[in-house]
């Protein structure tokens, strides 16, 4: 990130100071307030996960950086993808044109590779085309963040580990929501906006804290109610239930001893993560001294490789390239990558949470707006996708106060 | 000058690593070389974990014999299932298939039928089981239908999402039984299931037990009755919709399948070593471990299986429209 501010030793040390903070912050919360916790997650019902949803997909008007239009036109384009393939809520299938791949729909990890690695591969042979080499020399001398830099971030830091351990322990979301909604919260409440994405402080620490503090989050339900938050608790799950531990309501007083050793082992992993991390940021910010005509190829073989081992399918592989073409000129005429990837995950969600409230409901809306959490957050995306539209009056009434 | 050096390097080291791949066939007896075994579904779900765990016993049981499994989860497991039907039948490709085999076909979805199959082994079969919150008014099979009957529509019923094995269940109860509930579809899943029913936005689910016994044991859930031949090991004191007088069998079955026409005696070979798998303690001790109860049906008993519910599901989609 801040690489192109030339300081790649501040944001690593940042950000591995901030996953450090989010890691043991969800852990200490995991121990603190497991059981609690739990209750509130249960209470999510489909009204409450369609606004969570809507509240992620809101926050498209302001990680698209440039014009709101494209990015709306992007997380468009995206919730489109998302409905291609079975209809789990009707067993209907829809956009499939008889192909079997589409049936499954378009998988998510294929296009993330396409927009973000192949794109940027292709942007980089772009730029490199005519340069000659040089060797930049990169020297970092401390790894360790400044007094000043930690004071500046540490609202930030733990309003992210706070949502993140909240984000977690809600069944069905993960990291990479919670990366985007700290992201965006950082922007909503920093002074300099407008430097967000050119290495801001607060910006990276926000993500790294917020996609950290998931680990912590998602073994609640886990640990106490045997529902798995996510993809790799949902493999914890079975790895301690193979060891004889019965993760639910029951564990915590039938098996005090190994839930606090998992606890402990939670934070220790977290601290050793950031021992090693602070040791080898010395060796990591080396890749930049790499020179491109070594690094691009290798990345560019890696996107083909990474895509194809990840659901051994040759399909996937296609898909990848389609969309590395399309994120190219997506780039060339500054659409927002980030919108396009909201509404590939949140639209599914969304729309079965959504149609799923209305059977439950026998077809009324009312159940959106009874259910405090969820008229709350219904809210909030409201007031978060329109800010765009009051923000600059609000602006323009601050000052004429202060005038 | 340097530069080209460096590729030449690098072309080397990838050619290396791309030939290493490459092993020549033995002649040997069967198995002489690695089998390739396909799993229609994602890594980590039900049907990858009993079929790892099957394979794994096997190959204590069949001497130099090593699986590798590769799962392709495209098209929700119709892919990797066409991908074993159409492989060589040479007995190095082998494959899982589900239950969704015999459902596909009447969905429009694939052409595919069991028939293309010789079946090794069924390692898992887990019956719909009716789970309803343990505080709630009824405490059997019949107090159930009767509270339905009294409130038609009013009781929600999860499921693993429309026309899914499930909903099915759903379908097939409310048939038996001539009432009506209202069908909500968790298309994530059972662990989605289990956290709504825990938390009181349901009323019931017909749907395999595994995923709800940390609730059942800690006394927020209960299970009525077992949608099975016989009661299942897990709930061992909850009847079956068969001793109430209702032949109501619906099962969630995963199936180690080889492509039709391999040799007898290389099917043999397989079978006998699925068998003693299956039938060894440790095996059974992992599939308990993973909250799964392994069952043991091999060759002509699974192929029946899939034959008969095959014939079943015929019957439930002539019957039911599911397009309301």
């Amino acid at each position: 990130m801040a690489n192109k501010m030339g300081q790649p030793g501040r944001a690593l040390g940042l950000s591995t100071m901030a996953s450090l903070f989010g890691g043991i912050f969800s852990a200490i919360c995991l121990m603190i307030f497991a059981p609690q916790l739990a209750k509130v997650a249960l209470t999510f019902s489909k009204a409450e996960y369609f606004a969570l949803a809507l509240f992620g997909i809101s926050i498209i008007t302001s990680v698209s950086s440039g014009s709101i239009i494209k990015g709306l036109m992007g997380g468009a384009l995206g919730l489109f993808i998302g409905t291609i393939g079975i209809d789990g809520m009707t067993g209907k299938m829809r956009f499939t044109f008889d192909s079997t791949y589409l049936l499954g729909g378009i998988s998510f990890i294929p296009i993330l590779i396409g927009l973000f690695a192949f794109a940027q591969v292709l942007a980089s042979i772009e730029s490199c085309y005519n340069e000659t080499y040089e060797k930049k020399s990169v020297h970092i001398k401390k790894v360790l963040p400044d007094f000043s830099d930690i004071k500046r971030v540490f609202v930030t830091l733990f309003r992210s580990s706070f949502i993140g351990t909240f984000i977690g322990c809600i069944p069905g979301t993960g990291g990479d929501i919670s990366s985007f909604i700290c992201y965006d919260q950082a922007k909503k409440w920093s002074k300099n906006k407008d430097n967000f994405g050119n290495g801001e402080p607060e910006g990276i620490v926000a993500c790294e804290a917020g996609n950290n503090a998931v680990s912590g989050g998602a073994m609640i339900p886990m640990l106490t109610l045997g529902i798995p938050g996510d993809g790799a608790t949902a493999i914890l799950l079975g790895a301690l239930m193979v060891q004889g531990i019965a993760p639910g309501p029951l564990l915590f007083t039938n098996q005090p001893v190994q839930v606090y050793t998992i606890f402990l082992g939670l934070l220790f992993a977290n601290i050793v993560m950031g021992i090693f991390g602070f040791s080898l940021i010395k060796l990591f910010s080396k890749v930049i001294n790499v020179p491109k005509e070594i690094l691009i190829p290798i990345i560019f073989v890696m996107t083909f490789v990474g895509t194809y081992s990840y659901n051994h399918s040759m399909t996937d592989v296609y898909v990848m390239v389609f969309f590395g073409i399309l994120g190219y000129f997506m780039n060339k005429t500054q659409f927002s990558m980030s919108a396009i990837i909201l509404g590939i995950i949140l639209g599914g969600t969304a729309e079965q949470n959504f149609s799923g409230s209305l059977i439950m409901s026998n077809g009324s809306f009312s159940i959106f707006f009874t259910r405090p959490i969820s008229a709350v957050f219904i809210i909030i995306s409201l007031l978060s996708l329109l800010s765009p539209l009051y923000s600059p009056l609000l602006k323009k009434i601050m000052k004429k106060k202060a005038a | 000058m340097r530069k080209k050096f460096v590729s030449v390097i690098l072309c080397a080291a990838m050619a290396a690593i791309m030939t290493t791949g490459c092993v020549t066939k033995g002649n040997d007896v069967y198995p002489s070389e690695d089998i390739e075994v396909i799993v229609p579904k994602s890594a980590g779900g039900g049907t990858d974990i009993s079929t790892r765990g099957l394979l794994t016993y096997m190959e204590k049981n069949m001497e130099g014999a090593k699986f590798n499994v590769t799962n392709n989860a495209d098209g929700g497991g119709i892919t990797g299932m066409a991908a074993t039907a159409n492989a060589e039948a040479d007995g190095y490709t082998l494959g899982a298939v589900t239950v969704e085999l015999d459902m596909f076909c009447f969905q429009g979805k694939s052409d595919l039928t069991y028939d293309e199959f010789d079946a090794i082994a069924m390692p898992i079969a887990a019956p719909a089981a009716l789970i309803v919150q343990a505080d709630a008014p009824y405490n059997s099979i019949d107090e159930f239908v009767a509270y339905c009957q009294e409130n038609p529509e009013a009781i929600q019923v999860g499921n693993s999402g429309s026309g899914a094995i499930w909903d099915i269940a759903t379908y097939l109860f409310e048939q038996e039984y001539g009432v009506s509930v209202t069908h909500v579809p968790y298309p994530n899943g059972t662990a989605d299931i289990a956290a709504a029913l825990t938390g009181g936005h349901i009323d019931a689910t017909l749907a395999d037990p595994s995923s709800f016994m940390t609730q059942i044991e800690a006394g927020s859930l209960k299970c009525l009755g077992v949608m099975a031949s016989e009661r299942t090991n897990l709930l061992p004191d909850v009847p079956t919709f068969m001793e109430e007088g209702h032949g109501l069998v619906v099962r969630a079955w995963a199936a180690l399948v080889a492509p039709k026409g391999m040799p007898e005696e290389e099917l043999q070979t397989l079978r006998e070593a699925a068998k003693a798998a299956l039938e060894s303690e440790e095996c059974k001790e992992y599939f308990q471990a993973q909250g799964i109860e392994p069952v043991a049906y091999i060759g002509d008993d699974a192929y029946q299986i899939m034959k008969e519910d095959y014939e079943m599901y015929r019957q439930v989609f002539e019957t039911i429209d599911f397009s309301e």
